[in-house]
């Protein structure tokens, strides 16, 4: 926990359940007890749409495999009614698991269509199956005992509930703000940069699904013990869709929300079904179902967040965040930076490229292209628009797959494998289209790219006190990168704020937090100022002292003729030099190439000025 | 409903509460019972008011208002008036045992009605045996009342319904039967009850297919059936399906004598088989054929009473769930008036019921038999022209 | 043999309702991203007004015709106060979204119907065996319509020039705008047509189905499915995996377990997501990244 907020708000919660049973009617105690189990399973729900960014339309499924079993294991065997609970929530997450191991490689909605399938069949399975009681399932469930005290009435369960979605809503909490947390949440705002970040999209994901499983596992657990009786209905569709009106109500991936939406959903619906069949004279049936449509429908067009939302929107105005002025001077220094034990020695091989080709259709966009890049060098990749040099990028980093060639980071295949692998061989780099997770502040940008150099893993994330050493050092680490980059004074400012040029810095600084050996920048000078682009290029030049090999693309050639070691010209997705800058100013084949181009293209017309330019000087 | 804006007051004042995160304290705003002994006879209801079970949880409250106006009009139970509370569980589980808990707790019923169907029932059996309090359930399923000391039931067991399906079989010399049931929980068990029923006297089961209750196609249900080649089929469903069945039965031919279950008394089966339906054979409550019965059939009075009621209140016919709805009712009053509202003794009294003329049949209960119906309190009923007729 | 043919008979006139309303699935998602999980409910809503229409003594050609538009205006509707506002439109949002304009139909259905279900009377004709295969009139109608239907839409999407324009809109809409529909227009149109193919095959099987308030629910999840087996985009994919979706049903229910009947479509969309997550009969969508 470490909001002040959380922990006013799990001791009204506390003091909520604790207290109000006592002074109110029954009935109300009884809602009670359902809308806390029903929160239980949509704040897992919540942390999936979240989180992960993922829907599951049939959360209901699990939550039925983990009250079918638990009402099979305490009704049928010995099995004491803590460990039957532990092997039902066991049993609900191997269910997800595996849903989510084919499933959640694929981009899009495919899990929110595989879940809902997963509900219906699980209902008609149930239905058919004798030894799970078919449809009259299974009853005769005990109320549970412990310390020889048996939590009969509704009072005394939501007592017995307490602890345990107390326990969940601090957990998720915890994971929501831990580095599993940041990491998904970088995923959600760009996959692409998160995983060059070595954010390993798929695990996390499924890891989290997982969770959300166990989570509607656990409430499937409690359920069954309250009503005595598990039957089809607990995997039905409307009750997926009820768990998804609460966490929808309640605002996508808010803890609090999913609890918030769990008793305002339950009560909504006993509401609704007083209420409706006064307003319409004779009305039977699930009546209730037009509140929730309706509530569901408003919800998603007017506020997407959900409650959550709008309560953030009431309490924003009294912080507004202070807009700073000029960066602060960058460290003035000139020595060798982020150099680290066990690098390999400058002149090493890191990056090996052989035959990299890419074929879009009938286009090819890379054709057999060459390179290798070694510790302790800045290598530059340019040539004309639409020369192939950002497809490159993107093979190397694993983002493309390519069609033909081998790309290898210290040994390790990258082709056709994903960009956490390529982050995972020390290597990273930076975007030409920014890719900024708008949702953090500079210093949640950088602290992802901290995401290798940390190993809380999720569990640990959600006990939080065990990730709290690690946090501290994240955020010193990250402090020490903005520092170096300049962007000190704007550390704490949502990152979608910065102008175009800062959040340019702010993306190097994020790929120098992963402290790679390899650093591939995307035209990072763009749209920096005069005296920026010197500041970067002297921090380039000492990361390369520090034995750091780095590639850049860049348009400003002249930017890149100073300060690379070699420089390799792309033309119409072909190498056609390679050279120190001097030996590619007297190739003619390179000025031929930027005076092929378009004549209206103002950039190779500065590029072809450029290298004239210099190589006039220097003779 | 019956206190539905004290509840709602209650509902708002406990969202706030909620909604405000704090705990000041609130005066409890529901009743807290507080009557004293010679306070009105509480009997709580849980009915499938809304939701699935709809079409038989409504007539059912219909009928329960009904006969406690009637009563608490001639005076109540020796000048105490009964006050009916009924509840509505939405054809869930969870609002069945939701609606139970709050009628034992905080109403402090004197005697438990419900639920509609079986599902429902089965969860508040748990409340009613743990607290504990009788309870009378309106729904089938045997499993309401196996083995329990405390819940008793006033529709049909499945086994009565297949007793005289198979004795007719047996009588015209069929062998072999074909089944097509409702997957759901009404034709669950019963290929099991015709093996144990049918068996002995040579009756048997060959084929069985299933089908959802809110299934359309029957095709392959009915080919298969077909295929059995079995001396007669059994269609066991509930309309629409089992009117939906019956049509599907004859576009496709089967072509053999066809028996329903008791599943059919109302009139939407009959609309939806509409000419489908003719020559069908199923065993039904006397209800649906009370204007055919002999003058002297036992149950005659209480049946056409009761018709001639429901019609003056409501302007339609009852449905035999409405029926199953007054036998509760009449057993809860009965045992009220004999045996006071101690439970044990409310408990042994429904018990000891003998020869309580019913409009389902007579009851006659025991301490293994908490159902107290038998064969003899159905008819073997035919449709002609869209109408349900005793088979002579 | 006989029983065979009997079955895909039955199988395939189901499936033709699946097709019409897996081809509503399509016309929308081709051209806004938008899974329309109320598409079901425009068949709900055709067959009960259709009912309510032959109640008032309108003839039952005119009450289907009726039944139809008014389905096409409640899909407009629908996209101008529902999906339109939408400032970000997901594939994700979409599916939540319009879930809860299901379940708000679905309510108002039964508000003003009741839970009771009811058929339509079934167009003229009478029933036919052939070979021992029994057809009933209704299902020949229902598979010449469908056959129909299925080659106007394809015409219109592959000849017309709104067709085409709409399926520009869908792969680069700023060609689209050069042709002179705008995303929003293309948006209505797609949901117009949606809705008339959904209500055709309301008013289509609720003779044999029956039509209830929630009987949109499973026709649309299995349509659904229907359009996902043909990869979503494609109208002649979704035609074929209704028709292929309907007769697998049919022969699992035949000769597998009736009961299992349900379960089939959606363990074949799992199977299909994990194995060909393009679609069966459709091109290989890519994935756009």
């Amino acid at each position: 926990m470490k909001s002040r907020s959380d922990a006013v708000g799990v001791v009204l919660l506390l003091v909520a359940l604790l207290l109000l049973p006592l002074v109110l009617p029954v009935w109300v105690t009884g809602t009670a007890v359902y809308a806390t189990i029903y929160a239980i399973a949509a704040i897992g729900l919540s942390l999936l749409m979240g989180l992960a960014g993922q829907v599951s339309l049939g959360h209901a499924a699990f939550f039925a495999v983990g009250a079918y079993t638990q009402g099979i294991l305490v009704t049928r065997t010995a099995v004491p009614g803590l460990l039957a609970a532990l092997i039902a929530v066991a049993l609900a997450m191997l269910a997800a698991l595996l849903v989510g191991l084919p499933l959640l490689r694929l981009r899009g909605h495919y899990l929110a269509l595989a879940t809902l399938g997963l509900g219906i069949i699980l209902t008609v399975v149930a239905i058919e199956t004798p030894f799970l009681g078919a449809t009259s399932g299974i009853f005769g469930i005990d109320k549970p005992e412990f310390g020889g005290r048996r939590y009969d009435s509704p009072a005394e369960y939501l007592w017995l509930l307490t602890p345990v979605v107390i326990l969940a809503i601090v957990g998720a909490r915890n994971l929501v703000q831990s580095r599993v947390g940041r990491a998904l949440g970088a995923v959600n705002d760009s996959e692409v940069a998160a995983e060059t970040l070595g954010v390993d999209t798929f695990r996390l994901r499924l890891q989290v699904f997982v969770l959300s499983a166990g989570y509607a596992g656990v409430a499937g657990v409690f359920f069954a013990h309250w009503l005595a009786v598990v039957n089809p209905n607990s995997a039905n569709f409307a009750l997926s869709v009820e768990f998804l009106l609460m966490a929808v109500l309640g605002g996508l991936g808010t803890v609090w929300g999913a609890v918030v939406g769990g008793f305002g959903v339950e009560f909504l619906d006993e509401g609704l079904r007083e209420v409706v069949p006064l307003v319409v004279p004779g009305a039977t049936g699930e009546v209730q179902l037009i509140g929730f449509g309706i509530v569901l429908t408003l919800v998603m067009i007017f506020l997407p967040g959900g409650l959550h939302q709008a309560f953030r929107a009431l309490t924003a105005r009294r912080a507004p965040t202070e807009a700073t002025e000029e960066p602060a001077a960058p460290d003035p220094g000139e020595g060798p930076l982020l150099a680290r034990e066990g690098r390999p020695e400058p002149g090493t091989v890191l990056l090996s490229v052989r035959g990299l080709t890419k074929h879009y259709g009938g286009v090819t966009a890379v054709d057999g292209v060459d390179l290798d890049v070694a510790a302790g060098e800045i290598v530059a990749l340019i040539g004309p628009n639409g020369a192939g040099k950002t497809t490159c990028f993107n093979m190397v980093s694993g983002v493309v797959e390519p069609s033909a060639g081998t790309v290898e980071v210290a040994g390790t295949r990258i082709d056709g494998r994903k960009p956490h692998v390529f982050a995972a061989a020390r290597a990273t780099r930076t975007f030409q289209n920014l890719q900024v997770f708008g949702s953090a502040t500079v210093l949640g940008n950088v602290m992802v790219g901290r995401h290798l150099r940390s190993r809380v893993g999720l569990l640990r994330s959600m006990l939080g006190f065990a990730a709290r050493r690690e946090e501290r050092e994240i955020v010193a680490a990250a402090r020490e990168v903005i520092d170096l980059v300049g962007l000190t004074a704007d550390a704490d400012r949502p990152a979608a704020d910065l102008p175009f040029g800062r959040q340019r810095l702010m993306e190097v600084a994020r790929a120098l937090a992963v402290e790679p050996d390899l650093l591939l920048l995307d035209e990072p000078m763009a749209g920096l100022s005069g005296a920026e682009r010197r500041d970067l290029a002297r921090l380039l030049r000492r990361l390369r002292a520090g034995g750091m090999g780095i590639v850049l693309v860049e348009h400003d050639v002249e930017a890149v003729l100073a300060l690379a070691d070699r420089v390799a010209v792309l033309d119409d997705g072909v190498r056609i030099a390679l050279g120190t800058p001097q030996e590619i100013r007297d190739d003619p084949a390179v000025v031929a190439a930027y005076l092929g181009v378009d004549d209206d293209d103002p950039e190779a017309e500065q590029a072809v000025q450029a290298l004239a330019e210099v190589t006039h000087d220097e003779r | 409903m019956f206190g539905s804006a004290k509840r709602l007051a209650a509902l708002l004042a406990a969202g706030a509460l909620l909604a405000a995160g704090c705990a000041e304290e609130q005066p409890a705003a529901g009743g807290q019972g507080g009557e004293a002994e010679a306070g009105p006879f509480k009997i709580g209801a849980v009915l499938d008011i809304t939701g699935a079970g709809a079409s038989l949880g409504v007539p059912e409250r219909d009928t329960l208002t009904l006969l406690t106006e009637e009563l608490n009009a001639q005076g109540g139970i020796d000048g105490r008036q009964v006050e009916m509370i009924i509840e509505d569980n939405a054809s869930t589980e969870d609002g069945a045992a939701r609606a139970a808990t709050k009628l034992i707790t905080e109403d402090q019923v004197d005697i438990l009605l419900g639920a509609s169907r079986t599902g429902p029932s089965l969860a508040m059996r748990p409340i009613a045996e743990s607290t504990p309090i009788p309870m009378i359930s309106l729904a089938a399923n045997a499993a309401i009342v196996n083995g329990s000391q405390w819940v008793f039931k006033t529709a049909q067991n499945d086994s009565v319904v297949i007793e005289n399906i198979v004795e007719d079989a047996a009588s015209k010399g069929y062998k072999t039967l074909a089944l097509a049931r409702d997957a759901s929980g009404f034709g669950e068990g019963v290929r099991e009850l015709f093996d144990e029923i049918g068996g002995p006297k040579g009756v048997s089961v060959i084929a069985v297919e299933s089908f959802a209750p809110d299934a359309t196609d029957f095709t392959a249900q009915m080919v298969n059936v077909r295929n059995a080649n079995a001396d007669a089929v059994v269609i066991w469903g509930i309309p629409p399906a089992a009117g939906l069945a019956q049509k599907a039965y004859v576009q496709l031919g089967v072509g053999k004598p066809v028996y329903q279950s008791h599943g059919i008394g109302n009139q939407v089966f009959l609309d939806t088989a509409a000419e489908a339906a003719d020559g069908l054979v199923a065993p039904l409550g006397r209800l649906v054929v009370a204007d055919q019965l002999p003058e002297d059939d036992p149950q005659k009075k209480v049946i056409t009473d009761f018709i001639a009621a429901y019609r003056g209140e409501y302007d339609a016919a009852p449905s035999t769930f409405a029926g199953h709805a007054y036998d509760g009712f009449q057993l809860a009053v009965d045992a009220l008036r004999n045996a006071g509202t101690e439970p044990e003794a409310v408990r042994s009294y429904l018990e000891g019921i003998d020869d309580f003329v019913g409009v389902s049949g007579t009851f006659s209960m025991s301490p293994e038999d908490h159902s107290g119906l038998t064969a003899d309190d159905l008819v073997l009923v035919t449709v002609a022209g869209g109408k349900f007729q005793l088979v002579p | 043999m006989s029983d065979f043919l009997q079955f895909v008979v039955a199988g395939l006139s189901a499936g033709a309702v699946y097709a019409l309303v897996a081809m509503g699935f399509v016309a929308i998602f081709s051209v806004s991203g938008v899974i329309n999980l109320a598409q079901g409910e425009f068949a709900a809503i055709a067959g009960l007004s259709a009912l309510s229409f032959t109640d008032a003594g309108v003839p039952l050609p005119v009450a289907m015709l009726l039944a139809l538009l008014v389905v096409a205006v409640v899909a407009v509707l629908m996209q101008r106060l529902a999906i339109a506002p939408v400032r970000r439109m997901t594939t994700l949002v979409s599916i939540i979204l319009t879930l809860g304009v299901s379940t708000a139909l679905k309510a108002l259905l039964l508000l003003i119907y009741g839970p009771q279900g009811r058929g339509l009377a079934p167009l003229p004709g009478s029933d036919l065996v052939i070979g021992g295969v029994s057809v009933r009139a209704q299902e020949l109608w229902i598979l010449g319509i469908t056959a129909v239907v299925a080659v106007a839409v394809a015409v219109f999407y592959d000849r017309t020039v709104l067709g085409k324009a709409l399926r520009a809109c869908a792969e680069q809409p700023v060609a689209a705008r050069l042709v002179g529909i705008s995303p929003k227009a293309a948006a209505t149109v797609a949901f117009a047509v949606a809705g008339l193919l959904g209500a055709v095959a309301g008013v289509l099987a609720s003779p044999i189905q029956l039509t209830q308030w929630d009987s949109g629910l499973l026709l649309g999840l299995k349509g659904f499915v229907a359009a996902t087996l043909g990869g979503l985009v494609s109208i002649r994919g979704a035609v074929l995996g209704g028709l292929v979706l309907g007769v697998l049903e049919s022969l699992t229910a035949g000769y597998v377990d009736s009961g299992y009947r349900d379960a089939v479509a959606f363990v074949l969309l799992i199977v299909v997501l994990v194995a060909r997550p393009g679609g069966v009969f459709g091109r290989h969508a890519e994935a756009r990244v």
